[in-house]
Parts: C-alpha cells; sequence; structure tokens
C-alpha cells in the first residue's frame, strides 16, 4: 500500500512538472505569437494589423505595415500573466516592455507562419509589355532590389523585360548554393575536384517585401494592401532559408547570349504558372537549353556513353552542371534529347 | 502483434528506386507568332494562345461562338470611357492594352491629364513624396482605365469558353516570338502515334485597322516538336486546318465608335 502512494505521488508530481512546460494557453507558446491557432484563426487580419503603420515614414518610406499589433489588440483576449508572456513576441527585452525596443518588423530569422501566393500568368496578362526596355529603371514600380548601382552595370544593347525585373533583378550577393541531385539515382562515382564558383550576377532575386506590390495593390487592385489573405496563405511553419538549389550552377543570367533573350523564351511555363508552389524545375525546362546548346550536350552524353561502354570510370558532364549533379546517370529528358 | 502482420505486405509493396527525374513526356507544340500581314512581317509578341483537345470538327461550337463574337476593339474601349486623347495616344505609342504595360514618365504624368489626376491624389496619400507618387499613381487611376481593358476581356474569354477548359495556355515571348507548349498530355487513344488539338487565340490580335483570330487543328505526337506557323489567306481563299478570322475593326471618332 505504501508504495503505491509513493509511485501515485511521484506520478503526481512528475504530472504538475510536465504541465508546468506547457504553454500559458492553447493558443500561445511563452514567447511566440503564433498565427495558426483556433481562436487566432478566427480573427480578421486587420482586427491586429493596420496598413499603413504610423511609422511607415521613416521605417519605409512608402506606406506600409512596419510594426507590431499594438497592445490594445492582444490585450482584448489575453490579460495577467498570460499577456505578459508574449512580450518577446515583439520587443528584445522583457523588462519593462512598454518602453522596450521592438524587433524589426517582419522579425528576421523568425518562423515564417504563411506563404506568399503569386499567380505569373495573370501578371503576364495584364503587364504584357511588349517593348524592350533598355537600361533604364523598370516602370512606374518600385523595383524589389533596384539599385542605381545595379542599373549602371546594364550595357546599353542589353535589354531589360519590363514584367519580370519588376520583380526580378540580377543578384548583387550569391545566394547558398545546394546542389540539386536527381532523387533516387546513385551516382556512378566520387565528385571529381572542381573549383568552379558562381558569382553572385548569374542570379535573379525574389522580392523580399511589399514594396513592388503595394505600387500597384495598395488600394483598389484586389488583393489590396489590406487583404492579406490575398496574398498570404497560411503554411506549416518554416525557416526561410534563402538557399538556392539547383541542377546547373553555371547558367549565367547576364552573359551576353542569354541577357538578349527575353525570360519566357527559357521559362516557357510561367505564363500559364498560378501558384509559384506548382512551379516545375524554375520553369526551365531542358528543352530550353536544348535548343542552343544540343552540340555542347550531345558531345559530352557522347562522352558519358563511350567511358561507360569502355568499362573506365563515367564522364563527370561539366558545361552545365558541377560535379556534385554531373556524376550521375543521364535523366531520360536528356536522353531523348 | 497483430499489428505487425501488415508490416511485410508494406515493405514488400513500397516502391523502391522507382523516383527517377520526370520525362519530359507528351508532346511539344510551338506557336510561332511571326505572321506575314498585307505583305508585311508582322511579330506577335506577348500574345496568349490556348490548346484544346480536338481538333476543328469536335470544338466546332467553340469555333462558331469565336466567328460569332463581336469583341470590343482596344481602341473602342478606352473612347467609351470617355479618356483624353492624350492617354490613348499614350498607350497606342507601345501598342499597350494597360497602363501597366510601360513606364510612366514624369513627363507623361505632366502631359496626360489622367495620370496627372492620379499623380495628385497619390502624392496627398504618400505624405509629399513625389518619387513614390509616381511611381505608385495607377493606384489612384479609375479601374476602368486602369484595367477595365483587362477585365472585359478576361470575361468574354469566360463567355467563350463556357466551362470548357484548355489543355494549356502559353504565350510568345518578345525574341523568338513563338508561343511554347511542352509536356501536352497525351491520349493515343485507338493505337493513333498522334492526337488532334486545337489551338486559338481566343481573343483577335489588333494589327493595324484589322483583327485577327486563328482557330487551327494540330497534330501532335510524343517524338517530335511541332511548329505551327500562323498564316493569313489571301481575299477568298483558306487556309488547310485553319479557321482565320479577320475583322475590320471600328474607328473611334469623336467619342464615338462605329464599324468601318
Amino acid at each position: 500500500m505504501k508504495i503505491c502512494l509513493r509511485l501515485f505521488l511521484i506520478s503526481l508530481i512528475a504530472i504538475f512538472f510536465a504541465l508546468s512546460f506547457m504553454p500559458e494557453s492553447s493558443a500561445q507558446r511563452r514567447d511566440a505569437f503564433i498565427h495558426s491557432t483556433a481562436d487566432h484563426k478566427k480573427l480578421d487580419c486587420n482586427s491586429c494589423h493596420k496598413n499603413p503603420t504610423p511609422n511607415w515614414v521613416t521605417a519605409r518610406g512608402y506606406p506600409d505595415v512596419v510594426d507590431y499589433p499594438g497592445h490594445t489588440a492582444c490585450n482584448s483576449c489575453h490579460s495577467g500573466r498570460q499577456f505578459l508572456a508574449l512580450c518577446n513576441s515583439c520587443h528584445v527585452s522583457n523588462i519593462t516592455p512598454r518602453r522596450a525596443p521592438r524587433f524589426a518588423f517582419p522579425r528576421p530569422g523568425s518562423l515564417q507562419e504563411f506563404n506568399t501566393v503569386f499567380p505569373h500568368n495573370v501578371h503576364q496578362d495584364i503587364i504584357a509589355a511588349n517593348v524592350k526596355e533598355t537600361g533604364v529603371a523598370v516602370a512606374h514600380f518600385v523595383n524589389a532590389s533596384f539599385t542605381a548601382a545595379r542599373i549602371a552595370r546594364i550595357d546599353d544593347d542589353k535589354p531589360q523585360f519590363n514584367n519580370c525585373a519588376i520583380c526580378h533583378q540580377t543578384s548583387t550577393a550569391a545566394p547558398k548554393l545546394i546542389a540539386r541531385t536527381p532523387a533516387g539515382q546513385k551516382p556512378l562515382g566520387d565528385a571529381l575536384i572542381d573549383s568552379f564558383a558562381p558569382k553572385a550576377l548569374f542570379f535573379k532575386d525574389n522580392p523580399s517585401g511589399h514594396a513592388t506590390c503595394f505600387a500597384c495593390h495598395f488600394q483598389s487592385v484586389q488583393p489590396i494592401g489590406t487583404n492579406c489573405a490575398g496574398c498570404h496563405s497560411p503554411a506549416v511553419p518554416y525557416r526561410d532559408t534563402a538557399e538556392v538549389k539547383r541542377y546547373s550552377f553555371k547558367f549565367d543570367h547576364e552573359q551576353k547570349e542569354h541577357s538578349i533573350r527575353d525570360c519566357m523564351t527559357c521559362h516557357v511555363r510561367i505564363s500559364q504558372n498560378s501558384d509559384l508552389k506548382t512551379m516545375v524545375d524554375a520553369d526551365v525546362p531542358f528543352l530550353a537549353c536544348v535548343s542552343c546548346h544540343s552540340d555542347k550536350i550531345s558531345e559530352e552524353a557522347g562522352k558519358r556513353v563511350e567511358t561507360l561502354s569502355g568499362n573506365q570510370p563515367a564522364f563527370q558532364c561539366n558545361y552545365c552542371h558541377t560535379p556534385a549533379v554531373g556524376r550521375f546517370p543521364m535523366p531520360p529528358s536528356h536522353e531523348k534529347r | 502483434m497483430n499489428g505487425f502482420r501488415w508490416i511485410l505486405p508494406l515493405v514488400l509493396l513500397t516502391p523502391v528506386g522507382t523516383v527517377h527525374i520526370a520525362a519530359q513526356t507528351g508532346g511539344t507544340l510551338d506557336v510561332s507568332g511571326r505572321v506575314t500581314i498585307e505583305r508585311k512581317a508582322e511579330k506577335l509578341t506577348r500574345k496568349r494562345f490556348y490548346l484544346f483537345r480536338g481538333g476543328l470538327d469536335s470544338n466546332k461550337a467553340l469555333v462558331d461562338k469565336l466567328k460569332a463574337a463581336n469583341i470590343t476593339s482596344r481602341d473602342c474601349f478606352f473612347c467609351s470611357q470617355k479618356t483624353s486623347t492624350a492617354f490613348i495616344a499614350w498607350l497606342k505609342a507601345e501598342d499597350c492594352e494597360s497602363p501597366y504595360c510601360r513606364s510612366i514618365s514624369t513627363e507623361d504624368t505632366a502631359n496626360i491629364p489622367e495620370f496627372q489626376a492620379a499623380y495628385q491624389k497619390t502624392l496627398r496619400q504618400v505624405r509629399n513624396r513625389p518619387a513614390v507618387a509616381q511611381k505608385w499613381l495607377t493606384i489612384n487611376l479609375a479601374p476602368n482605365l486602369r484595367d477595365g481593358y483587362y477585365r472585359q476581356r478576361k470575361s468574354m474569354i469566360e463567355t467563350l469558353l463556357g466551362g470548357l477548359k484548355p489543355v494549356q495556355t502559353s504565350m510568345t515571348d518578345s525574341v523568338s516570338v513563338r508561343a511554347a507548349f511542352i509536356d501536352i498530355p497525351l491520349k493515343n487513344a485507338d493505337g493513333k502515334a498522334t492526337e488532334t488539338f486545337l489551338v486559338s487565340n481566343l481573343i483577335p490580335f489588333e494589327v493595324g485597322t484589322k483583327s485577327y483570330l486563328w482557330a487551327c487543328e494540330v497534330e501532335i505526337g510524343n517524338d517530335k516538336k511541332i511548329i505551327l506557323p500562323l498564316k493569313v489567306p489571301e481575299t477568298g481563299k483558306t487556309i488547310k486546318n485553319c479557321e482565320v478570322i479577320v475583322k475590320d475593326l471600328p474607328v473611334c471618332t469623336a467619342g464615338v465608335c462605329a464599324p468601318k
């Protein structure tokens, strides 16, 4: 009987100990606001977020959501200890939070709770520029990552395709690269040593804020600036790593023969893509490469066949790929070319 | 222990090593937007084409609707909005269908009344920041000037399709002037190596004083890329496997749109 009582007491302590680690409410972790709880999902985004926030003038220079919702937004449901537990969501310190500085909004490095919805097809239709703009800051849109230095680099004879360049500019910093390898395939050998390092300007960037979107959608054209759900759909929380996964790192967007082409010459399916999540392989199919580079691709494919049939180490394709990818078996698309 | 009896069959049924890079299965079609119209080489750039299963006969209802459709021309649309001649001239200068199509310069803002009014409104809204007001001025343009023409065409396309879903759509680029359809899913019924499809622009393209609409059938197979060149027949003649509908564009005079 004594043993039973002791076990019961130990269990009780263990349960209380475990409960002390539970969130203050089902709606919250200790230090983070979560959008996806049942109670928060019932609320309209605008019941907490204001667009624009009063500090837009100094923080952005254009009307935008640049700050966290005020205390009143939380107060209406949360109070006391439960409310205090939320301080770290916005404030850098838990001490005298009302005066403590706040993190930048959105908080850098925080978990992302939303995906961005962007229909390329609709934008291609309505923007549909027929003219090539040369060496000018494009359109009346705020370029996502426009800098004067970037424009200065554009040669006079290099067209800048109005509708794509609104959102996608040449990168100024090399992204973190990850070799995308064929799923379920085994490499034919160890990767050869390779010193190739792609430059930042090989890549195009993406809009990272509201600037580009609001230039047209701030009001009147749906989804407008206060219709958050028009562009942001709830997602399983993820960390935005800014990693770029590619089969080929050797494609240089700025190379003369590439830069004089319309983006849609290679991104052939983009004009029918209504959802970023369904985009296939950055929308560039192998046949887009073959249309100009068939000789070189055939030469390398020939070397691969030759080495394999001669029982030699497999030739590692390096015209488009780094050895991390070029050592894998040729996919059916390449065989069919 | 009972639960484990399912593990072996599950393990055996799990596909191992069957994941490959997706092969480019299906057909490939390029629609060439380089057309000779009245002995002049034209480039139909940034124009959308739609691909349907079946040929001209099996899509007769759609083709009949296309022939009968009375579509408002761009000129007539903007003319009916009582827009300034400066605004219409600005659109025409670069073959634009909306003010989103090209840069609005400060000079344009000064000379075009619609842009000037929108700029002034935006300037007040963005607390007197001229650069932002210039970039954002379309947020204060009248809805019909902004995207009214696009919305009208979209609604026309929905009416013409009446629930019919295209297999794919594609747009011509501005350099190679081709609309590429890839990975077209082929049914290859009855053991046929190819399948018949219909390609159409649904909404006529305006070139000069006329509008042009194509509905062409094409045989697509798995083995090679098909190129469909668009042609305009000489008067009284036809193009094989194609319905080409050429109409005169109505003319807008003194704010009124009338047939030519």
